[in-house]
């Protein structure tokens, strides 16, 4: 059975239809979401509301849970002062328009879903604020899929969509313990599982180079993974970020698909908030 | 190059750590004193211990102290951790248990416990009381090694002294690798990724005790107290 996974919508509503009508033409009807339904993006409502009338599972997002709880990330969020101040605009924007029956949706929704083996997040297992980026350590990586008791990991967070398989992995250690006068050391040798990390890109703040919406397609009899591009009308996106007085970079960065704001410098890090 | 002690667990026992000072003082050419937190603990008063600590004797070394597992319980409980309280003590041990450390403990110490700080970074070395992730997080002899990289790798050091478990113990990670595939709209792309050369070191509690020289990556676990049955033992 395929099933699709969707992230970052950032209240991005021309995108969210797009990619919902390339999903239902494939005739897949179990979707997942990874939160960030709001934030930047100009339709916060509908995008939210879009997401309850298909009653689409979803995990909550580092924005969901900042409208809800209030601004609480760290400085690592942002890679400058000026970043930090048109993020902070776009929250004030984001939570004065959002209906109380909205907030409420966001507020209910769970850290994590899991089905089987499977394990949805929107950062990492850690964190809605953890970026999993395609080139992060390799054995921190596999930590974070590991622990969590899981095969395979669904993120986003990143805006970037990629599939990574960390395999044929080993550590050996030297062990020396106990209070006995030169205590033995005992070397042992364990051999690391496979597991995968799928990040779902974004559907509504691109970031991957062109303004294509992203998501992705697992099928699970034949455990195959396709990154899907969506068109969409991004015009009328930017048309209404700036109508609504949303800071007119945001649909400077939707027309070029990239953008080098809210983006952490290091990937390793753990938002401590 | 100066020496390290590294102590933790003293758990408001005055007599375990003038023992401590004593045995640096006489024997062990040590400069700087790292106390790893658990300082106070629900089972006697630590009023004593935390005096002392803030002010040392003459010829004492100053300490440098972070908080442990029962230091950010009493500061939940106190309401110095947001709407946080002590609720991994009161799951664990019961509001009895709460109560006791409570107690243990005069409110006037608050303002110098609500100071420590989570950790230090000297050198190439993290000095925690548990790990990088949280203050709850208990390596030892059996723990995973990939979580113990995966902790290494959040602080970017070679070396991380922990002494929640209250073992002394270290582990090396000496070799091994693993590969990983990424494949994106760019195209595929193949990584081999070796493990780094780092170390974990259970410093041991109470008595249990360790120095460190940086100069030469030697460690010594040492028992206070034991001088005439020497105890100890180095490796490099």
């Amino acid at each position: 059975m395929a099933h699709a996974v969707i992230s970052c919508l950032h209240a991005n509503h021309a995108a969210l239809e797009a990619v919902l009508a390339d999903i239902d033409q494939q005739g897949i009807d179990t979707i997942t979401c990874l939160g960030d339904l709001v934030g930047y993006g100009p339709q916060p409502n509908e995008v939210v509301e879009l997401i309850r009338q298909r009653a689409i599972p979803t995990c909550q997002g580092c924005w969901d849970e900042d409208i809800i709880e209030g601004l609480n990330a760290c400085d690592c969020s942002y890679p400058s002062q000026l970043a930090e101040r048109r993020g902070h605009l776009a929250h004030q924007w984001t939570a004065e328009q959002l209906s109380e029956e909205n907030k409420a949706f966001l507020a209910s929704l769970p850290m994590s879903l899991r089905r089987d083996r499977l394990l949805f997040v929107h950062g990492s297992p850690n964190s809605q604020h953890e970026y999993l980026l395609p080139n992060m350590d390799a054995f921190a990586a596999l930590e974070r899929v590991e622990t969590a008791g899981a095969d395979t990991l669904f993120c986003g967070h990143t805006h970037h969509p990629y599939v990574r398989e960390l395999r044929d992995g080993s550590i050996r250690v030297r062990v020396q313990e106990g209070v006995a006068s030169g205590g033995p050391s005992v070397e042992r040798e364990i051999n690391l599982p496979v597991r995968r990390i799928i990040n779902a890109g974004s559907v509504g703040e691109p970031r991957h180079g062109n303004t294509n919406a992203t998501y992705v397609v697992h099928d699970e009899a034949t455990d195959s993974v396709e990154i899907r591009e969506v068109t969409y009308d991004v015009e009328r996106t930017c048309r209404a970020i700036v109508e609504s007085g949303l800071p007119a970079i945001f649909a400077w960065r939707l027309r070029h698909g990239f953008e080098y704001a809210e983006r952490a410098d290091d990937a390793s890090h753990v938002c401590e908030r | 190059m100066a020496r390290w002690a590294l102590i933790s667990g003293l758990r408001g026992d005055l007599e375990v750590y003038e023992a401590i000072q004593e045995e640096l003082r006489q024997t062990r050419r040590v400069d700087t004193l790292f106390v790893l937190g658990d300082v106070i603990g629900p089972a006697r008063n630590c009023d004593a211990l935390l005096s002392r600590l803030q002010q040392p004797r003459r010829g004492e070394l100053q300490p440098q102290c972070l908080f442990g597992w029962w230091e950010d319980q009493l500061l939940a409980e106190r309401g110095y951790r947001g709407g946080r309280r002590a609720d991994a003590l009161r799951l664990s041990q019961g509001e009895t248990a709460v109560d006791a450390l409570l107690q243990a403990v005069d409110p006037g110490h608050m303002g110098w416990l609500a100071e420590l700080q989570f950790g230090f970074i000297e050198l190439d070395c993290a000095l925690l009381h548990a790990s990088s992730a949280t203050v709850e997080d208990s390596l030892g002899p059996d723990s995973s090694p990939l979580l113990l990289l995966d902790r290494l790798t959040r602080m970017e050091v070679n070396r991380l002294f922990t002494a929640r478990s209250g073992q002394q113990f270290s582990i090396e990670l000496t070799g091994g690798g693993i590969e990983s595939q990424v494949r994106d709209l760019e195209g595929q792309r193949h990584q081999q990724q070796s493990v780094p050369k780092r170390q974990v070191i259970g410093i041991g509690a109470g008595v249990n005790y360790t120095i460190y020289d940086p100069g030469t990556d030697r460690f010594d676990f040492l028992t206070a107290g034991s001088r005439s049955q020497e105890r100890a033992r180095g490796f490099a």
